[in-house]
């Protein structure tokens, strides 16, 4: 994670809250939405549709927040429906399974850390940009 | 981009080496999952045997007993089954029932016995129970209908008889779905092949007590409890069409014929 206050511009307060409130949606549907992986998502993509048309500071925050939230979607989904076929039909509990839903819980983790601390930063107008969903972050969103 | 895309890789490789490096673990040890599945299973096993054996009479002649036991071994050798491990019980009711227990038990009613015509379809009905036990149906089932805490629960002393007493009848008197009902149909199909044993009468059963349900519903209970008979007799006949089926007989027709006697005389 790079953290530094070097955006192209500098932004104002009024940006910095929004970017922040786009990470902190994305934190606060991880829990009401728990089990239901597909419920952060939707909330982190009904606010960055709302921001769309926002500022170059406040989309940026809103895409890498939204673009984070889709390998989590992908890996939490097969948790998920793995973890029914256990409860409703013949699959059985395996180590496999145990090691895939501690492997997932600790990406879930790192995100959720990684998602706290972004949202103080850019509250504080300071610019973070994450490993490998900055850079795709910066071909996604342009000026 | 070319950046990127090894920031891509380097994360898929990370979430897969994580997992793998997880997968090397035994959780299923450390969280003692199977210790814990297999002393509830004992425990609910004995529990719904008590049960049965409390308010049904389990007949204990020797000379019947023994031909039943003939035919379960015989199935169990042929199948690499353990047989010391079942529990089988033999007892006194008029209904046309068998079912399985956890914990190895395999309950069988006179009335069973008595309406099957030759010893293949009694093996066909045994087969098929033995399966829900080999193919471990029954936990799937009680695990399915209320859940892993419930069942420790009471196998804690800590659930209420009533509750033990109504899973009990439910495993009595309840198919399993669909699809593990037509698993332990081929299962038994299988076993009988492998045993010498004739699958077709295995059909003829369920033909026969397909019909003879809409006469005396509340007797057939293995029938009426397993649904889609004919559909099911149609299944194993498809199955067996073209199988390579030695047709051998485990009891002699004396024997056969001395236990029939035997339930009727109604000597325990």
């Amino acid at each position: 994670m790079n953290s530094n206050g070097n955006f192209v511009y500098t932004p104002g307060e009024h940006e910095a809250e929004k970017a922040s409130n786009s990470y902190l949606m994305s934190l606060i549907a991880v829990i009401a939405g728990l089990p239901l992986p597909i419920i952060n998502l939707l909330a982190t993509v009904i606010f960055y549709l709302a921001n769309r048309k926002s500022t170059y500071f406040v989309r940026w925050h809103c895409t890498q927040a939204l673009l984070s939230q889709f390998s989590l979607l992908l890996m939490n989904s097969t948790g998920f429906w793995w973890t029914i076929s256990i409860i409703f039909s013949d699959e059985r509990v395996t180590t496999h399974y145990i090691a895939y839903m501690i492997t997932i819980f600790i990406f879930n983790l790192t995100e959720f850390i990684a998602t706290i601390y972004t949202a103080i930063q850019t509250r504080k107008g300071i610019h973070v940009q994450w490993w490998l969903y900055g850079n795709l972050t910066n071909i996604v969103c342009r000026p | 981009m070319r950046k990127l895309f090894i920031e891509i890789l380097i994360f898929i490789a990370l979430f897969f080496s994580l997992w793998f490096a997880l997968g090397r673990i035994d959780w299923m040890s450390l969280f003692k999952i199977e210790q814990l599945t297999k002393s509830t299973e004992e425990k609910l096993g004995d529990t719904f045997w008590e049960f049965f054996s409390k308010t049904e009479t389990e007949i204990k002649s020797t000379s019947v007993n023994k031909s039943l036991d003939s035919l379960v071994s015989h199935i169990c050798k042929e199948n690499n089954i353990d047989r010391s491990t079942i529990k089988l019980h033999l007892l006194r009711k008029q209904d046309i029932n068998a079912f399985t227990l956890p914990n190895r038990h395999i309950v069988v009613f006179s009335g069973l016995i008595e309406s099957s015509e030759n010893e293949a379809e009694l093996c066909g009905v045994l087969g098929h129970e033995m399966a829900h036990m080999e193919k471990n149906h029954v936990m799937k089932k009680l695990l399915k209908e209320v859940g892993l805490s419930v069942l420790v629960s009471m196998t804690s002393g800590k659930g209420s008889p009533e509750a033990a007493r109504q899973l009990a009848k439910l495993l009595s008197s309840s198919a399993y779905d669909r699809k593990l009902e037509s698993e332990a149909d081929i299962a038994s199909v299988d076993y009988m092949i492998k045993a010498d044993i004739d699958p077709a009468p295995f059909a003829d059963i369920l033909y026969r007590l397909g019909d003879e349900e809409k006469n005396i519903p509340n007797q057939v209970y293995w029938i009426s409890t397993h649904p889609e008979s004919k559909e099911r007799a149609e299944n194993i006949v498809q199955y067996i069409k073209g199988k390579k089926i030695i047709k051998k007989s485990v009891l002699s027709a004396g024997e056969w014929e001395r236990m029939k006697e035997k339930l009727s005389e109604k000597e325990d």
